[in-house]
C-alpha cells in the first residue's frame, strides 16, 4: 500500500508541475520567449490566493483574485519587458537574464510585503483520510485531478478547434502571414501570455493550499518548470504535462527506497539523462542552442 | 642659532607626538563593535530578524545605563544560514569591520566560523544554534542557549511518561539533524523506548507527503523531527494534512511565529530553555516590561538569549574598563571564566569551563498559538 501511497502523492505533486509547466510550454511555444518568469507568476498567484482568502474571501473567489494577478503579470512581463527588448532586437540569452531578474525582484518584493516566513491555508479540503487501510486521500487530490484534466482539454480544444488557437499556435512559425490574414502577433503574443499565466494558477493554489507558500517559491517553480519543459520537449504542451507528471512522480517514488532527500536530486537525474539521451524530449523538439 | 638638523627633528617630533595623540584620541573615541552573524534572507530570515531585535534592545539599555566608556555598535552580516556564509560573514566581521565580539546562530554557521573567529580572536556567542558539538568548538566559542542534548535528555523521560514507546525521528540531513538523531538513538532505549524509523530530509525540502506515509507506516508512537525556520511549519502542515495523528514534538527551534500562527500547530509539544517571565529580578522585570511597550507582546527565547549575549558582553567589558584591561577577545574569555555568575534575564547564568550557559529546560504544549509550560 505504500507504493500506492506514494504515488498518489506523487501524482497530486504531478499534476502542479504539469500544470505550471504546461502554462511555460505554451507560452514559449507560441512567442519563443523563454519566461522563466512565470516562476514569479506561479508565486504571485499564490500569494494573491492566501492573503485574499486570509481576508475572509470564499475561496472560488480567491482564486478569481489570484486569476487576476497572474493574468496581469504575465500581461505586463510581455509589454513592458519581453517586447521593448525584442523592439531592440534583444538576444535569447537578453530576454532570459531579463525574465530571471524579475523572478528575483517579485520574490524581493513578496518578501517586502509579505515577509519571509511561511503562510499557508488551512481548510478541510487539505486533510487527508483513509480511503482504503493505509491509503490517505484528501479531497484536494480530486480536486486537483478534476482541475487539471478539465483546463488541459479546454486549452487542447481552444489551440486546437478555434481560429485564435490556430493562430497562437502557428505564430512562432510565420508572424509575417499571420498579418497578411489580418491578425496581430502582438494580441496573439498576449493571449499566450494571458492563457500560459492563467495555467500557473490551479498548482499556486494547490501548492499554496497543501504545501504553503515562502517568497522563494518562485525559482524552485522556475525549475521545475524548465525541468519539466525540457524533459517534455521545449514547447510541446502535451510534453510538459507527461513530464510533470513524470517528475512528480518520480521524486514521490523514489523515497520507497532512498531518503527524502534524493527525492528532488532524482527529477533531476531524469532530466539530465533526457538531456544525454534524448535531447528533444518525450515529445518536443531539441532544445535551442 | 638653531640648526637646521634640530628643526627637522624637532618637526619630526611634533609630528610624531601630534599622529600619536590624534591616534589614541581616535582610539578613545572609536566605538565597541559588536558583529551579528545571522540569516537575513531566504527561509530562515525569521530568525534573523528575531535574533537582531534582541541583540538590539540589550544595546538600547547598555547606552540608557551608560555601562561602558565607548558606545556600542552593531554591524550585520547575512550567514544566509550556510556554512559558506558563516566563513564569509565572520572573515569580513573580523578583519573588515574589527569586531571584538559577534553573536552567532545555527550549527553549520558556528561551526565553519568558529576557527576564522578564533584565528583572530573575536569573540563568538551562540544563542540559537544547539547542535550538541557547538560545546567547546573553540576556546572563544560561547553558548548562552542550552544545547539540544539538554533539551533532549529532557523530552525523552516525558516521551515515556505519556506512553510513547516507539518514536519516529524526523532530521534534516545537516550537523544539527544528525546530532538530534545519534543523541535520540541512544537515549530511547535507555529509557525503554525504541526508534520506530529515521527519516532524513535535505534542508531545502518542501514536499513532505510521501514521508508521512513513510512515517505512517513505521506505527510511531510520537514523532520527533529536528528541522529548522520555515520547514517546521510545512513538515507540520504537510505531516498532519497527510494522515499523521501521533504526538508531533520538536525542540526550541519552534518558538517562531510561522510554527506558533500555523493552525496544524496545536497541540505540538517542543523543548526549551526555561523563560519565565514572572520572575521578579530587575534584569528580567526590565526586559519584559520594555519588550512588552516596544511589540506588545511577549518575547520569546531567543530575543532572550541575544538580549542576555549583548547585556553579557557590557557585563563583561565594564568589568575589564574597571580594571583598565584591554577589551578583546582573550581578555573577554579571562573575565568570563573569573566571574562565570551573571545576572542575566531568566535569572542567574552560570558558565561552565567550556564558556556553555547552565539553564534549566521546560516543556512547552503550543495551544491557541501560544506556547503553555506543560513540564
Amino acid at each position: 500500500m505504500l507504493l500506492v501511497q506514494l504515488l498518489a502523492s506523487g501524482i497530486q505533486t504531478g499534476l502542479i508541475y504539469a500544470l505550471t509547466a504546461a502554462g511555460f510550454a505554451l507560452i514559449f511555444g507560441a512567442t519563443r520567449v523563454f519566461h522563466v518568469a512565470h516562476g514569479a507568476t506561479f508565486a504571485l498567484a499564490g500569494y494573491a490566493f492566501l492573503e485574499t482568502a486570509d481576508a475572509g474571501l470564499a475561496w472560488p473567489l480567491a482564486c478569481v483574485a489570484s486569476l487576476v494577478v497572474a493574468v496581469g503579470f504575465g500581461l505586463a512581463m510581455d509589454a513592458l519587458v519581453y517586447r521593448p527588448i525584442l523592439r531592440h532586437e534583444g538576444s535569447f540569452f537578453t530576454v532570459f537574464v531579463a525574465a530571471f531578474g524579475m523572478v528575483v525582484v517579485v520574490q524581493s518584493l513578496l518578501e517586502l510585503a509579505f515577509g519571509r516566513s511561511f503562510v499557508a491555508y488551512s481548510s478541510p479540503l487539505t486533510r487527508a483520510t483513509a480511503v482504503l487501510p493505509g491509503l490517505y486521500l484528501a479531497p484536494v487530490f480530486w480536486v486537483a485531478i478534476l482541475v487539471t484534466i478539465l483546463l488541459l482539454v479546454l486549452t487542447g480544444l481552444f489551440l486546437g478547434r478555434t481560429r485564435a488557437g490556430v493562430a497562437l499556435r502557428a505564430l512562432s512559425e510565420n508572424p509575417e502571414l499571420l498579418r497578411a490574414y489580418g491578425l496581430s502577433a502582438r494580441r496573439l503574443s498576449a493571449l499566450a501570455f494571458a492563457l500560459g499565466s492563467a495555467l500557473a494558477v490551479p498548482g499556486a493554489v494547490l501548492i499554496a493550499a497543501t504545501s504553503g507558500l515562502q517568497p522563494s517559491i518562485g525559482p524552485h517553480v522556475m525549475l521545475i518548470s524548465l525541468a519539466a519543459s525540457i524533459v517534455g520537449g521545449i514547447g510541446s504542451l502535451r510534453g510538459a504535462v507527461a513530464a510533470g507528471l513524470l517528475l512528480g512522480v518520480t521524486e514521490s517514488l523514489v523515497v520507497a527506497v532512498l531518503d527524502t532527500q534524493w527525492s528532488e536530486a532524482a527529477g533531476f537525474v531524469l532530466l539530465f539523462g533526457f538531456i544525454l539521451f534524448r535531447p528533444s524530449g518525450l515529445l518536443g523538439q531539441p532544445v535551442p542552442r | 642659532m638653531i640648526r637646521r638638523r634640530t628643526l627637522l627633528m624637532g618637526s619630526a617630533a611634533s609630528a610624531a607626538l601630534l599622529l600619536a595623540c590624534r591616534r589614541a584620541f581616535a582610539e578613545e573615541a572609536a566605538s565597541y563593535i559588536i558583529g551579528t552573524l545571522f540569516p537575513m534572507a531566504g527561509p530562515n530570515a525569521e530568525y534573523g530578524a528575531i535574533f537582531t531585535a534582541g541583540a538590539q534592545m540589550a544595546l538600547a539599555h547598555l547606552a540608557e545605563d551608560k555601562m561602558l566608556r565607548k558606545p556600542v555598535e552593531l554591524r550585520a552580516e547575512d550567514s544566509q544560514a550556510t556554512p559558506q556564509g558563516g566563513a564569509t560573514g565572520m572573515t569580513k566581521l573580523a578583519n573588515v569591520d574589527h569586531a571584538v565580539y559577534t553573536l552567532i546562530g545555527f550549527t553549520g554557521v558556528s561551526k565553519a566560523a568558529a576557527p576564522i573567529g578564533q584565528r583572530n580572536k573575536v569573540v563568538m556567542v551562540n544563542g540559537g544554534g544547539v547542535g550538541p558539538d557547538l560545546s567547546g568548538l573553540a576556546p572563544l566559542f560561547w553558548n548562552v542557549i542550552p544545547l539540544i542534548d539538554k533539551e533532549i535528555a529532557a523530552i525523552i523521560p516525558w516521551l515515556k511518561a505519556q506512553g510513547a514507546k516507539r518514536v519516529a525521528v524526523l532530521y534534516v540531513d545537516d550537523p544539527l539533524g544528525n546530532a538530534a538523531l545519534k543523541q535520540i538513538s541512544d537515549a530511547l532505549p535507555a529509557n525503554g523506548g525504541t526508534l520506530a524509523g529515521s527519516f532524513s530530509i535535505a534542508p531545502t525540502a518542501q514536499q513532505f507527503g510521501p514521508i508521512a506515509a513513510k512515517i505512517r507506516e513505521s506505527t510511531p508512537d510520537a514523532v520527533y523531527f529536528a528541522s529548522y525556520g520555515a520547514q517546521q511549519a510545512q513538515i507540520i502542515k504537510q505531516l498532519r494534512d497527510n494522515g499523521v495523528s501521533q504526538q508531533l514534538v520538536t525542540y526550541s527551534a519552534a518558538t517562531i511565529p510561522s510554527v506558533r500562527d500555523l493552525a496544524e500547530a496545536e497541540g505540538l509539544v517542543f523543548t526549551a530553555q526555561l523563560s519565565d517571565w514572572t520572575l521578579q529580578d530587575p534584569v528580567t522585570q526590565r526586559f519584559v516590561k520594555d519588550w512588552r511597550e516596544k511589540y506588545h507582546s511577549d518575547p520569546t527565547t531567543y530575543h532572550q538569549n541575544y538580549y542576555n549575549a549583548v547585556r553579557l558582553f557590557g557585563l563583561l567589558a565594564q568589568g575589564l574598563e574597571k580594571a583598565g584591561k584591554p577589551v578583546d577577545g582573550e581578555a573577554l574569555r579571562a573575565e568570563l571564566l573569573r566571574v562565570r555568575k551573571f545576572a542575566l534575564v531568566g535569572g542567574e547564568g552560570t558558565f561552565d569551563d567550556n564558556c556553555n550557559i547552565s539553564i534549566p529546560i521546560q516543556i512547552n504544549r503550543m495551544k491557541g498559538g501560544k506556547a503553555e509550560r506543560i513540564g
